[in-house]
C-alpha cells in the first residue's frame, strides 16, 4: 500500500472526535503528504467572523490561503492577503447569488446555523463549488444532549451545450453527546440497595456520498438552481442513512454484544421445543 | 519543516494503536507499517503501544490446554513478571505475545487459600451470567493477592464483521469489596461503523452500588449470587438507559440540527429561492443560451 492509502484508510478506522489532532500527527510524520491529506480528509469546519459585515462564515480549505480565510460575503480575506485567489468578477456574481440561495436553505432546514458557499474555475473550463453548512447545539442544561452537524459539498460541473454535467461529493459530519449523572436509592424491606453513577455516550463520525447528474442550463442562475436542488436531494438521502446508522446501526450491536433478554432461557426454550417435536414424532 | 527520526515517527504512531477501534489493530498497524517505513524498528518500538492496548481493552486469550478463554488485563499480570497472565479459572499461567496474541508455556499458579472459596463462587455466578446475556464473551474473577475480601470481575465481548464493516466491544469491570461493603463498577461500550464512512460509539459509564448487609465472606455461595444480581441489574439498568439516550438524542438533538423538511413540509422552490432582482441581473451578465426545454 502506497502512503496516501495508508493514510486515508488510517483515519477511516480511528475516532473520528480526534480527526483534527490526528491529522496534525500524520503531517508530522509525513510533511510531504500534508496537501494529499487536506485535500481529502474532511475536517470540522470552522466558525469565522466577516470583520466587514460582521456576518459569520465557514473556514476551510477552500478559501484558505496560507494562514488568511476569504469571507463570502465581503470577499476579504483576513488577515488580509495580497495574492490570495478570488473569482473573476462573473463567477463572484454567481458566488453572490449562490451563498443567497443557500442562505435561504440553511434556515429552512437548519433554523439557524451558518452557511458559505465558494466557486472557483476549473483550468478546463467549467468551474467548481464547495457549499458549506454548520450547526452547532449547545445544552441548555449538563445533561441535555450538545450536537454538532457540519456539511462539505464539493461539486464540479462543466456545460455541454444546453446541459450541464455535475459532479457532487458530499460528506456530512455529526457529532452528539450526552453527559449524566445520577443517585439512585432502591430501599426494599429486606435488602437496601443504593447505587449512584455517571457517564458519556458519544456518537460521532461522518458519512460521503457521491452523485452525477445533467441538468439543462438556461443562464448563470440555472446553476445554482440545479445545485441546490442536488445539495437539498442529498442532504434529505444521507440524513436518513445517518439516522439509520446512527441511531439504528449501532444500537443493534450494542444489543448483539449484550443481550437483555435472558439468552439461557431462549436456549432451554428451544431445547424443549425440540424434545416435544422429537416425541411427538416418535 | 524538519522530517522526524524513525524513533519519532514510531513513537507518534503508537499513539493511533492505542485508538484502534474493536478487532480492527492488525489494519490499524499495516497502516503504519507503511508510514514507517521500517518494519525492524516498529516491531520493537510499539510493543510498549501493543501491550497497553491489550491491557486496557480486556484482549481474550485462549488457555493452552484449557478448553476456554481468559482475560488479559493489568489485573491479569503476574507481579514481576511483564508478559505473563494469570488465569484464576484454570489455576494457571501463560505467556502472552502481545504481537501475535497467543498464549502459551502454562505454568500452575496455587491461589490463596482465604480467598479462593469466595472467588471460585463469584466465578461460578459470573460465568453464569455471562452465558445469559453476552453472546461471544469471556470473564475472568480475580482475587486480591494478601487480601480476602476484595476481588475483581471483568468481563468483555466481542464482536467483529469486517466484511459488513462492524465492529462492537463491551467491557466491563466491577471491584467488589466486602470490607468497604460496595462495588465499583465501569462499562465501556465501543462500536465502529465503517461503509463508505467512520462511524463511532463510544461510552463510559461508571457506578457505585452498596452492598446489602446479606453479602458476607463466610457465605461465598448465596453472597456472590447476590452480587451478580445486583451486576446484573446495573447492566441491564444501563443498557435500557443507553436507550433512552439514544431516544433522547434522535428525537430532540438530531431532529434540532437539521429537520427532514422546512416548516412547509415541501422542498425548496429554487426558481424562488433566487430573489428576483439579482436573478435578473445574472442572466444579463451571463447570457441567455436561448429558450431551452426548460428547467423547473
Amino acid at each position: 500500500m502506497d502512503i496516501v492509502s495508508s493514510m486515508l484508510d488510517l483515519m477511516r478506522r480511528l475516532p473520528p472526535t480526534k480527526i483534527e489532532e490526528n491529522v496534525d500527527a500524520l503531517v508530522q510524520i509525513s510533511p510531504d503528504y500534508a496537501d494529499d491529506l487536506s485535500g481529502n480528509v474532511d475536517q470540522p469546519l470552522k466558525l469565522r467572523v466577516d470583520k466587514a459585515t460582521g456576518k459569520e462564515y465557514l473556514a476551510c480549505v477552500y478559501n484558505q490561503d496560507g494562514e488568511s480565510y476569504r469571507s463570502p460575503w465581503s470577499n476579504e480575506y483576513d488577515p488580509p492577503s495580497e495574492d490570495g485567489p478570488v473569482p473573476p468578477p462573473k463567477l463572484r456574481k454567481l458566488e453572490i447569488a449562490a451563498n443567497e440561495a443557500f442562505d435561504t436553505y440553511r434556515e429552512m432546514y437548519f433554523e439557524g446555523g451558518v452557511s458559505s458557499v465558494f466557486l472557483w474555475d476549473l483550468e478546463d473550463g467549467g468551474f467548481a463549488g464547495v457549499v458549506l453548512l454548520k450547526k452547532t447545539l449547545t445544552p441548555a442544561s449538563h445533561s441535555e444532549p450538545s450536537g454538532s452537524w457540519d456539511s462539505i459539498h464539493v461539486f464540479e460541473t462543466v456545460e455541454r451545450g444546453r446541459q450541464a454535467h455535475y459532479k457532487l461529493t458530499s460528506t456530512i459530519m455529526l457529532q452528539l453527546i450526552t453527559r449524566r449523572e445520577s443517585v439512585e436509592a432502591n430501599f426494599d424491606a429486606k435488602d437496601s440497595t443504593a447505587w449512584k453513577h455517571d457517564g458519556e455516550v458519544s456518537l460521532s463520525g461522518s458519512m460521503t456520498r457521491q452523485t452525477e447528474q445533467d441538468h439543462p442550463v438556461q443562464d448563470g442562475t440555472s446553476h445554482v438552481q440545479n445545485v441546490g436542488r442536488m445539495v437539498e436531494d442529498m442532504e434529505i438521502k444521507m440524513r436518513n442513512l445517518l439516522q439509520e446508522v446512527y441511531f439504528g446501526k449501532t444500537r443493534d450491536v450494542v444489543h448483539d454484544l449484550r443481550s437483555l433478554d435472558d439468552l439461557e432461557k431462549a436456549r432451554r426454550q428451544r431445547e424443549l421445543q425440540k424434545e416435544l417435536v422429537g416425541f411427538i414424532k416418535r | 519543516m524538519a522530517s522526524m527520526s524513525t524513533e519519532e515517527r514510531v513513537q507518534a504512531v503508537s499513539q493511533f494503536l492505542l485508538q484502534s477501534p474493536p478487532g480492527e489493530i492488525n489494519d490499524v498497524l499495516n497502516d503504519v507499517r507503511t508510514l514507517v517505513g521500517d518494519d525492524e524498528s516498529l516491531e520493537a518500538g510499539v510493543l510498549p503501544a501493543l501491550q497497553q492496548y491489550n491491557l486496557e481493552q480486556f484482549t481474550v486469550a485462549e488457555v493452552p490446554g484449557a478448553g476456554h478463554t481468559s482475560i488479559v488485563s493489568a489485573t491479569a499480570q503476574i507481579p514481576g513478571e511483564q508478559d505473563r497472565f494469570l488465569d484464576p479459572r484454570s489455576k494457571e499461567s501463560f505467556l502472552f505475545d502481545h504481537l501475535s496474541l497467543e498464549a502459551s508455556d502454562p505454568q500452575p499458579h496455587e491461589p490463596e487459600e482465604a480467598s479462593e472459596p469466595f472467588r471460585s463462587a463469584l466465578e461460578a455466578s459470573t460465568l453464569q451470567y455471562l452465558s445469559s446475556h453476552f453472546n461471544d464473551g469471556t470473564a475472568s474473577v480475580f482475587a486480591t493477592p494478601n487480601n480476602a475480601t476484595r476481588f475483581t470481575v471483568q468481563i468483555v465481548a466481542n464482536k467483529y464483521n469486517p466484511v459488513n464493516f462492524w465492529s462492537g466491544r463491551w467491557r466491563s469491570e466491577y471491584i467488589v469489596d466486602l470490607d468497604e461493603r460496595k462495588i465499583t463498577g465501569r462499562i465501556l461500550v465501543n462500536v465502529h461503523y465503517y461503509e463508505q464512512g467512520n462511524v463511532q460509539l463510544e461510552t463510559k459509564h461508571n457506578a457505585s452500588i452498596v452492598l446489602p448487609a446479606s453479602v458476607t465472606a463466610s457465605s461465598p455461595s448465596v453472597s456472590s449470587k447476590k452480587v451478580l444480581t445486583l451486576i446484573a441489574d446495573q447492566e441491564r439498568a444501563y443498557q435500557e438507559s443507553l436507550g433512552d439516550t439514544y431516544h433522547e438524542m434522535g428525537e430532540k438533538t438530531f431532529k434540532g440540527l437539521r429537520r427532514a423538511l422546512p416548516l412547509t413540509r415541501q422542498k425548496l422552490d429554487w426558481d424562488k429561492v433566487l430573489g428576483y432582482k439579482l436573478g435578473a441581473e445574472l442572466s444579463a451578465s451571463k447570457g441567455v443560451f436561448g429558450a431551452s426545454g426548460g428547467s423547473s
